[in-house]
């Protein structure tokens, strides 16, 4: 029998349907969006919203925090800011930002400056660099991750360095109790 | 199916978690990190298993440098019954760097032979001599259904994380066997647990004992 046949998971619920994404016939074209086309992001305050409709192809940079919720393709370049990727989110390009959560799905490489946080419902294929990452229990990744500070030199001699690279792990409700002082040791 | 299609399935909640959490001392990864402690910081890592977040961090903590292959997910993309090629074990491995230390856990039990041998190729070229695998191999005849996520505790103590309640029929597979099918490495120490659980650390060998051997 094979190990990743269905009938291996009887209680493993399918997965809740996703809304259908809106694909571009225009590859050329930065910005497609339907069934109501909007040039610019939808802004709350100083951060704006790529949303579920709207699909990016090509480079994306600017001045403020930005969530997307849509599909992306290219490469997000937002160094000084925070940048998520919500449930509903597809990005298939790099991602740099200060603080990166992702909650949706990422094919590629992402930056942070301070942090990258992948949520439980998070997927990322590719590689993190942050001088610390946080991987929630459920959520998926397959890459490498980079956590060494390029500029620092030198780790602490202890088994566990005070230095700021860490990764936090949280844990879902009904998880054995023990598990997260894994961390503690060392 | 993509990967990332998989992903969500996989977030659905999976089996009950025993309480108290199954946790069991383990003699091979006392061992395996007594070793990387000796071998210092900067190690490559590739972890067959699934990102623990956990795990990760005990890692990064000993100054290792980590990469997950996740080998279930994967296989799972699949075409399920269909024998995994060299293409699929190649995907596991970084593309740019040698390996010092190889988490295999218990995917080797859930691999047929001929998918071992050509795992087996992949590790010896990307491990550097010395390398070591961490390997759990279950010694009874039913074995969980699902690979089992583990959790690293302190004190090399692993918690178990089963997935699914059900039994399929276990390998068996004796110690020779392994070693036959990991061409280039050698048992450095085996322990068997109590719970029908054998932990296996495997060495690669140095080049010049390999061309003696040939």
């Amino acid at each position: 029998m094979a190990w990743n046949k269905r009938d291996d998971q009887p209680n493993a619920p399918e997965p809740a349907p996703t809304a259908p994404r809106p694909m571009s016939s225009a590859p050329s074209a930065p910005v497609t969006s339907s069934p109501n086309p909007s040039p610019e992001p939808r802004r709350s305050g100083d951060r704006a919203t790529i949303g579920a409709s709207i699909i990016i192809k090509g480079d994306l940079s600017g001045g403020e925090d930005l969530v997307i919720e849509g599909r992306v393709e290219g490469k997000v370049d937002l160094k000084q800011h925070n940048v998520t990727v919500g449930r509903n989110g597809r990005v298939k390009a790099d991602v740099f930002g200060k603080v990166i959560t992702i909650e949706g799905e990422v094919d590629g490489n992402v930056f942070a400056q301070e942090q990258a946080i992948l949520r439980q419902a998070g997927a990322i294929r590719g590689n993190i660099t942050a001088p610390r990452v946080i991987l929630e229990d459920g959520s998926r990744f397959k890459g490498s991750i980079d956590m060494e500070v390029k500029d620092s030199g030198s780790r602490h001699g202890s088994d566990r360095p005070q230095s700021p690279q860490a990764v936090e792990t949280k844990q879902q409700a009904g998880e054995p109790a023990g598990a997260s002082r894994a961390a503690q040791a060392g | 199916m993509s990967w990332f299609s998989r992903s969500r399935r996989e977030s659905a909640p999976a089996v009950a978690q025993a309480d108290p959490p199954e946790v069991y001392k383990s003699l091979g990864l006392s061992a395996l990190l007594e070793s990387m402690r000796r071998k210092g910081q900067g190690l490559r890592i590739l972890d067959l298993g699934s990102a623990v977040g956990s795990n990760v961090e005990f890692l990064s903590e000993l100054g290792c440098k980590l990469h997950i292959g996740d080998l279930y997910a994967s296989r799972s993309t699949a075409v399920e019954g269909e024998e995994l090629g060299q293409e699929f074990f190649e995907q596991l491995f970084p593309a740019d760097a040698k390996l010092d230390v190889v988490l295999a856990w218990d995917l080797f039990n859930y691999l047929q032979r001929k998918e071992m041998a050509r795992l087996g190729v992949l590790l010896r070229r990307h491990c550097r001599p010395g390398a070591l695998i961490f390997a759990l191999m279950w010694s009874q005849k039913q074995i969980p259904a699902q690979p089992i996520r583990f959790r690293i505790q302190e004190k090399g103590h692993l918690v178990y994380e089963r997935r699914t309640e059900l039994e399929r029929p276990g390998p068996r597979y004796v110690p020779a066997e392994i070693s036959g099918l990991l061409k280039g490495f050698r048992v450095d120490r085996s322990f068997l647990l109590r719970h029908g659980i054998q932990e296996y650390l495997f060495i690669r060998d140095d080049e010049e004992d390999e061309t003696r051997a040939i």
